[in-house]
């Protein structure tokens, strides 16, 4: 079974991307923060990681070097956020971000890239 | 020395403050039962009415609906629904507020609230589906004395009736602030809202002017630059600075002559403003010679060389 964790701090957009993804056969997790993130990164390698909120990759930090370990390619990481900025969306994906869809999502949109995503791992 | 007295007295107080103290924790205890149960019903509707969006039609159960609290869970949670997401089919969530009669819930509590608390039913209200019908019931809370009842209540007519949106900025008789400016972004990144910017550009009236120059910004259109020139040179000193700072942020060129005419009539804090914009666009000093003093260049080139633009 594929796993997802879910970073947000917000409880309902949380629960809003895990219910949309709960047919789908998959193990979703959540985390609160960055610090819950790369807590339960270090127990399980997740396929996917989904982040709800774009400050987490612009302090300056780089999150993503301790959540995916050296030399594998996974967990991909999606973030989804309000800035449409180039700015930020290049910034985005030079921190190592696989895919960055703005609010509103649509959710049948989101839930086709993750089972095309978990497909690519098979 | 009779000491009965000062011992009643005493156990009185102790009595009261003991009974208190019951009452704060019942209470706490109370409010904390309350969250719980209102975090597991939140969680509920959110699956009941995604479930029925994502898959198709079922008949949608809200549990203990008509409790205290459960019809703003339910209208909060609809409303989340509609603000982060798009293309759901908005069928279900019709028939859950038509059923649940919550836009007519939500009228009546902005009528029997004031100040603040018309103003989040109101916000409430303008991002659930809503018939037409109802644009008309919210116009008299265009004329508020409160800014965001007033606007909250625009927000209401332009989701409840988007065909005549542009009418209604039109006639909205207050200026837009710059957080309106994104609110009615919001709706139409939504989808509810045409992105006809042209006629926007050259209304007559300012507010359309400026969602117009909002679109053209939040979507980057570059076809959009000769009137987006013409806006820079205006009188207008509002309505061309943000004409320019829309230039700025697609990058367009600087040596123009309506850019120079606005920067020219712009006041010491706004021309650091710009820098700092400008600064942030990437744009490098040798494109600003021609626009700023001497003695602004300094200011710019430390900003470029803060390196603050790499913190992002």
């Amino acid at each position: 079974m594929h796993r997802i964790l879910i970073v947000s701090d917000d409880t309902f957009l949380c629960d809003l991307i895990r219910l949309s993804l709960v047919d789908m056969r998959v193990e979703v997790h959540c985390a609160a923060d960055a610090a819950g993130m790369r807590a339960q990164c270090r127990r399980v390698l997740f396929d996917l990681v989904i982040v709800l909120a774009a400050g987490l990759f612009l302090g300056g930090e780089e999150p993503l070097r301790e959540v995916r370990p050296a030399g594998l390619r996974r967990p991909a990481v999606y973030v989804l956020a309000w800035q449409q900025t180039e700015q930020t969306v290049l910034s985005l994906l030079e921190a190592g971000v696989n895919q960055y869809m703005t609010f509103p999502v649509s959710l049948h949109r989101l839930r086709r890239k993750v089972a095309d995503e978990l497909n690519r791992t098979l | 020395m009779n000491m009965l007295p000062l011992i009643v007295l005493t156990l009185c107080a102790a009595t009261v403050a003991a009974a208190l103290m019951l009452v704060h924790a019942a209470e706490r205890l109370r409010l904390r039962r309350r969250a719980g149960r209102d975090a597991v019903l939140r969680t509920r509707y959110l699956q009941t009415v995604l479930h029925a969006c994502v898959y198709g039609s079922g008949p949608m159960r809200f549990p203990l609906l008509g409790r205290p609290g459960t019809r703003t869970i339910l209208a909060e949670t609809l409303a989340g629904l509609g603000s982060v997401t798009c293309g759901l089919d908005a069928g279900p969530l019709r028939r859950a507020v038509a059923g649940c009669g919550l836009d007519r819930w939500l009228l009546r509590r902005a009528r029997r609230c004031g100040g603040y608390r018309r103003a989040r039913a109101l916000a409430l209200l303008a991002r659930l589906p809503l018939d037409a019908a109802v644009a008309e019931e919210v116009g008299r809370y265009l004329r508020s004395r409160n800014r965001c009842v007033r606007f909250q209540a625009l927000c209401v007519q332009l989701a409840a009736d988007p065909s005549s949106a542009l009418r209604r900025m039109g006639e909205y008789g207050h200026p837009f602030s710059a957080a309106e400016v994104a609110g009615v972004l919001a709706l139409l990144r939504r989808g509810l809202l045409p992105i006809a910017y042209g006629p926007l550009l050259t209304s007559p009236k300012r507010n359309l002017r400026r969602v117009g120059l909002g679109i053209v910004r939040l979507f980057g259109i570059e076809e959009a630059e000769a009137q987006l020139l013409y806006l820079t040179g205006a009188e207008d000193a509002e309505l061309g600075r943000e004409a320019l700072y829309a230039l700025c942020s697609m990058r367009r060129s600087l040596g123009r002559r309506e850019v120079a005419f606005r920067i020219a009539r712009m006041t010491l804090p706004e021309r650091r403003s710009l820098l700092r914009y400008l600064a942030h666009e990437g744009y490098a000093s040798g494109a600003l010679l021609r626009l700023f003093d001497a003695g602004e260049r300094p200011y710019y080139e430390a900003l470029v060389q803060s390196y603050k633009r790499s913190l992002a």
